[in-house]
């Protein structure tokens, strides 16, 4: 019993400073989140008053929110459909043997260990109109391309998130392929099943599960898009391209109301709040 | 092993176009500056290195403390997070503390948008004084890799044989002494896949910086970022800068790099 004791006061010594950074990092700050929601805020003034619900009303009313929500939801389901599907498709490959596999793997997994800023950078390299090689190659076919112009911006967008997150998709699908028992394989092939039945009524199946936590990783992740995408349009042209990540930073940062940011991101996490319970539940967490 | 050269070749189709940007960096550093103004094509080697000259420091850019500014806040952040996230990993598996509410909430943190985080964290530093520093950037990037590394950790410990941590036990050793010299020895491979994880995306880390940094704590996210609005025809010296700037955890990474991928899939989680 007394080992007991002394266990538990163990515990709770190994997890306090897990619950002092918690407490200093996560419950403070969203008080402080919450608190400066609800004050009159501004950059340009020294005094902070209270506000009531003042910067929910504006926000609320605010197109501008809306139409980075909006935006934000439709490229974050776009991408996450042509990573996940181009992840799968890739570690359907990768599930077989080939000349130059090792070599390839790492190759491949390059992507992740970039920053997300310094590839946006590096677009801004490759895709610039004067310098870039991207463009320098689609004038060989006559195509004048610019990053900023409004009919190819979405489309450039999801093309160069792909090329940043699809190694992640391909990692994770990849790590849940390898844990299919190759004898389910050999039964398949004893019974004559043809490849795309195999994948079709063997590998799907099993993947189901770890496709859907995948598919809400990359969802959620993609919710967040920030760095890329600001550094590359800075959310235009207009407010075109503009994601949740960029309004709240730009009314915090740039236009200077801390007031009218902070309401908007209380908002975005209340909109988010009744999801997440769903996700937590899907990760299985347990502690045996 | 013939018949699968169409699975090399597609393969390689893929790392083509996920290392075209770096390959366009790579190349662009190493051309004259005469030949990147004649346009895309034109090649003409630069034998000097005049623009990593430059980006070290020849042309009076801050880089190089950009440079050290990352180095620090991505070790700094590995050890804070390591420190608070290890103990507390085996706390919660072994001595049941917290069950699984503590790992829940530290999920939840995960799917919080960061972006909520910033105005917070931006006044919570500005009382603290820790705005524009090294140590500031640390603690914002353990707040980013903290529930990785638990569920590193914990995933981790389960797996290890309690039969070990039981003799111990038996034999008259502490909690504290079990974990520092039976647990800590066995966590080889969790260490290194949160060290290279936490290392990878806390000099990744871009939101936090741009919010929390404006001159002497600017990590190399920033600082290019900042290098191509303010010196934007400067196109050589902006890519010597990237291509340095992307090096440190590539090279880890790559060499870490079945830790990275373990890690990555038993977390099944990005920072």
């Amino acid at each position: 019993m007394i080992r007991q004791r002394k266990d538990r006061v163990s515990a709770f010594v190994l997890a306090a400073p897990l619950l002092l950074f918690l407490s200093v990092l996560v419950v403070w700050p969203i008080y402080l989140g919450i608190k400066t929601a609800l004050s009159r805020d501004l950059l340009s003034e020294f005094e902070i008053t209270p506000a009531g619900l003042d910067n929910f009303r504006t926000v609320i009313a605010a197109p501008d929110f809306w139409s980075a929500l909006r935006f934000t939801i439709i490229f974050a389901v776009v991408v996450t459909i042509v990573e996940g599907l181009l992840g799968f498709g890739l570690a359907l490959i990768f599930d077989r043997k080939f000349p130059g596999k090792r070599t390839l793997f790492s190759m491949v997994l390059i992507p992740i260990m970039i920053a997300p800023s310094l590839m946006a950078v590096m677009y801004r390299l490759i895709l610039n109109e004067n310098i870039g090689v991207i463009p320098g190659v689609l004038q060989k076919f006559g195509w004048e391309f610019s990053i900023f112009d409004q009919r190819y911006v979405f489309f450039t967008l999801v093309t160069l998130d792909a090329i940043q997150y699809t190694s992640f998709a391909f990692l994770l699908v990849y790590a849940a392929l390898q844990n299919i028992p190759q004898e389910i394989y050999e039964s398949a092939a004893i019974d004559g099943a043809r490849y795309r039945q195999v994948i079709w009524r063997i590998t799907l199946p099993i993947l189901k599960p770890a496709l859907a936590i995948i598919a809400m990783l990359r969802l959620i992740d993609s919710f967040r898009t920030f760095d890329t995408i600001y550094i590359l349009t800075g959310g235009g042209p207009g407010i075109s391209t503009q994601t949740i990540g960029i309004y709240i930073y730009k009314t915090a940062f740039i236009t200077g109301d801390f007031g009218l940011a902070s309401a908007a991101s209380v908002t975005l996490v209340l909109l988010l709040a009744p999801l997440m319970p769903k996700i937590i539940k899907q990760f299985r967490l347990d502690i045996k | 092993m013939k018949r699968n050269l169409w699975a090399s070749g597609l393969a390689a189709l893929f790392a083509f176009f996920f290392m075209l940007p770096l390959i366009g960096a790579v190349y662009t550093s190493f051309r004259t500056d005469n030949a990147i103004a004649s346009g895309p094509f034109v090649w003409e080697f630069d034998s000097k290195f005049t623009h990593y000259k430059n980006a070290m420091g020849a042309a009076g850019y801050d880089f190089a403390s950009f440079f050290q500014n990352s180095i620090l806040i991505s070790i700094g952040t590995v050890i804070l997070t390591t420190l608070i996230s290890l103990p507390a990993a085996y706390s919660i598996v072994r001595l049941g503390f917290g069950g699984a509410w503590l790992l829940r909430i530290a999920l939840s943190l995960r799917i919080l948008p960061a972006v909520f985080f910033i105005i917070p964290f931006y006044k919570l530093f500005t009382n603290l004084s820790i705005v524009d520093s090294v140590r500031g950037l640390i603690l914002a990037n353990t707040f980013v890799n903290i529930t990785l590394a638990l569920l590193i950790f914990s995933s981790t410990i389960k797996d290890l044989p309690y039969e070990i941590e039981e003799a111990a036990h038996v034999d008259g050793a502490g909690v504290f002494r079990t974990l520092t010299s039976i647990v800590f020895p066995l966590m080889g491979p969790g260490l290194a896949a949160v060290g290279v994880l936490t290392f990878i995306f806390s000099w990744s880390d871009y939101l936090f910086a741009v919010v929390l940094s404006s001159s002497n704590a600017t990590p190399v996210t920033v600082g290019a970022a900042n290098f191509v609005t303010s010196y934007g025809v400067r196109w050589g010296d902006i890519s010597a800068a990237v291509t340095l700037s992307v090096l440190p955890p590539l090279i880890f990474a790559t060499l870490a790099q079945k830790y990275l991928v373990k890690g990555l899939s038993s977390g099944a989680i990005k920072g």
